[in-house]
């Protein structure tokens, strides 16, 4: 076994010349923007002027003394917060109901993850015109049964359009929930429900003590990654509002954009996506640490 | 406790019927076995009894109630799984408590009886335990006493050894008979196994395609077969069936022995053996090889003990001999049994 070293050496360099078209491709598409940000946020850069001067945390200190990034936070919390638990509640109880045997199932399983397969923008400007003060239906519905008797603002009205917004993420997304927690429920063993009803279990406790109990582990770590995602969103709230009316929907990474190509502070824009950065960072590490646990228990 | 009756009860699913008129009847503090191959209708007559199966057909009858109808846990019954049906995420404890705590019993009963059915079956160490951390053996165990806790009238058991290990099985076998013996539940005990059919069961209900062939004490099953599906599927290896025109004849390999070994002049019946292969097992030889000579020339098996000085010459036929006594009968078309009338001195009552 003479060529055993040689052509370990061999295997070796053909392992390296594999992974590094994805080695540079990842340093070149997520490495070097991420580092730029950082040192944007370091350096006064406006408009006309990309060369701006080092300013070290200058632009931190602003983001975290000014309303503007408080009040995107306080949003940002509002609609992770109102998206998330809506979606898992609502795709729990619809889950559950998938789960039975019913005639329709299948034609009821495809509706309902129609949501997640149109696409953002189709969805947002079908929302938008059913939003309408004026020609909407949600409004002629309304003023129809009698529940109003004038239009409502919903994407005009600071008080509504938060509201709005989280019904459209909530109707887009909700379907995940549905997926995931579907998954884990078809996982568990009909035994246990079969002895449970031998053992006296009324519907109620069998949902209780064993389903819940079964599902929580997924159903946490959805919400999380839900969270997650929704932290992030984007498109969602800027195509419905623009972060709008005022800063009543400006979540922190409509602020990002609005800092960056509105007012053209390319410095605060770069400090508000680190300190967004650093809380999904955080995000993130709970994250993995709930994996972990939930892999230690199998 | 109570006596279970099992009233012509039948199960058509859309597409087979998968029990078909079985009538039966488990005698109060009886241990009853249904034994069958898979596929026999064994779990869904089980099924059946602990009302997560609805009948076609006929009645279930626990103690003096008709149940058919009713809910599982209207029956007081419990019912231990194949796979024990624990719940991953509660204790030994909760787990055991299961069936008190959704019934609302006070904690002070339930730590009580909790305490009492984890002693029955020695758990009372493990009880902080969760399924994972447990072995199979254990998990059994907890099944066990989970389903023993609230008092039942019948208990269920669906393969509950099927999933342990062979060593494993065997001192569970044991454990679980001298246990059944303690309580002295009713108790009706699912099994493809025919050893541990044998070894539990006071009489054992054997099943096929639906229908019960035979229901016996584990000897009258084993010595008087009612027809050759029982003969073949009781022992291991099954018994030797020799067709002659319209009658069969069966006889057990280790009631199939070297006509030296019978004194002179006792009652057998000869037959010449040519034996091709010697199976060598420790206690005993599996020889393999043909009835010839005046019966029509068919495979046929004998289990010398290694005791007995033997040494079979391979190949050339040789004097063999079974007991008359030993010797059965079987209707070639049907596979009945000509005389099924057992000895009485071989009656053995299902609970003496």
């Amino acid at each position: 076994m003479l060529e055993t070293r040689a052509a370990l050496e061999g295997d070796r360099t053909l392992a390296y010349a594999t992974l590094a078209p994805s080695v540079v491709f990842l340093v070149l598409l997520a490495g070097v923007p991420t580092i730029t940000v950082f040192v944007t946020a370091m350096q006064d850069i406006g408009m006309g002027d990309m060369s701006g001067p080092y300013v070290g945390f200058e632009n931190f200190v602003w983001a975290l003394t000014s309303e503007s990034f408080y009040t995107a936070l306080w949003n940002t919390f509002i609609w992770v917060f109102g998206s998330v638990s809506i979606e898992m509640v609502l795709g729990l109880g619809l889950a559950l109901l998938l789960n039975k045997t019913f005639a329709v199932r299948g034609i009821a399983r495809a509706v309902i993850l129609a949501p997640y397969l149109v696409p953002t923008v189709v969805a947002v400007l079908t929302w938008r015109y059913m939003f309408h003060d004026i020609v909407g239906i949600i409004n002629a519905g309304l003023i129809a049964t009698g529940l109003i008797d004038k239009p409502l603002l919903w994407l005009n009205s600071e008080s509504l359009a938060m509201t709005s917004v989280i019904l459209v993420g909530v109707w887009k997304f909700f379907p995940f929930a549905v997926i995931a927690l579907l998954g884990i429920l078809q996982a568990i063993p009909q035994e246990q429900y079969e002895a449970a009803k031998i053992d006296g279990a009324s519907s109620m406790q069998q949902f209780w003590r064993i389903t819940l109990p079964y599902v929580m582990p997924v159903f946490l770590l959805t919400a999380l990654l839900r969270t997650i995602w929704t932290f992030h969103k984007f498109e969602i709230i800027y195509l419905m509002t623009g972060g709008g009316p005022l800063d009543a929907t400006t979540t922190l990474p409509i602020l990002v954009y609005l800092k960056a190509f509105t007012d053209f502070e390319f410095g605060r824009a770069a400090a508000v996506a680190i300190l967004t950065f650093g809380i999904l960072g955080i995000l993130l590490g709970l994250y993995f640490m709930l994996i972990k646990r939930a892999e230690a228990r199998q | 406790m109570a006596r279970l009756e099992i009233r012509q009860v039948s199960k058509i699913f859309a597409d087979h019927t998968a029990v078909s008129d079985v009538s039966l009847t488990v005698n109060d503090g009886e241990f009853l076995v249904l034994l069958g191959p898979s596929g026999c209708g064994k779990s869904t007559l089980l099924r059946m009894i602990a009302g997560l199966d609805l009948p076609t057909y006929g009645d279930i009858v626990i103690g003096d109630r008709v149940a058919t109808r009713l809910q599982p846990k209207d029956r007081n019954i419990a019912m231990v799984f194949q796979n024990y049906a624990l719940y991953p995420h509660l204790t030994v404890y909760e787990n055991i408590a299961f069936p008190l705590r959704v019934r609302g019993a006070d904690s002070r009963l339930v730590d009580e009886k909790v305490q009492w059915a984890a002693g029955l079956v020695g758990l009372s160490k493990l009880l902080k335990r969760k399924p994972r951390q447990m072995s199979g053996g254990e998990r059994q165990r907890t099944a066990l006493a989970r389903s023993l806790v609230r008092d039942p009238d019948v208990f269920l058991l669906d393969e509950p050894l099927s999933n342990l290990d062979a060593k494993l099985r065997h001192s569970a076998r044991e454990e679980l008979r001298q246990f059944q013996d303690r309580v002295g539940v009713t108790s009706v005990y699912v099994t493809h196994d025919q050893v541990e059919a044998m070894g539990l069961g006071d009489r054992i209900v054997v099943m096929q395609a639906g229908t019960v062939r035979q229901i016996g004490t584990p000897e009258e099953i084993y010595q008087h077969p009612a027809d050759t599906f029982v003969a073949t599927f009781m022992g291991s290896p099954p018994m030797n069936l020799v067709s002659q025109g319209d009658v069969t004849l069966g006889f057990r390999p280790e009631s199939f022995l070297p006509e030296g070994n019978y004194p002179a002049g006792s009652d057998i019946t000869r037959i010449s053996f040519r034996v091709h292969r010697v199976e060598y097992l420790g206690g005993d030889r599996l020889l393999y090889g043909h009835v010839s000579g005046n019966l029509p020339e068919t495979p046929a098996i004998a289990r010398i003990p290694s005791s007995v000085a033997y040494s079979p010459v391979l190949g050339s036929e040789t004097a063999f001999a079974v007991a008359s006594g030993d010797l059965r009968r079987f209707e070639t078309a049907s596979g009945k049994a000509l005389s099924t009338a057992v000895p009485a001195s071989e009656r053995r009552l299902a609970h003496a």
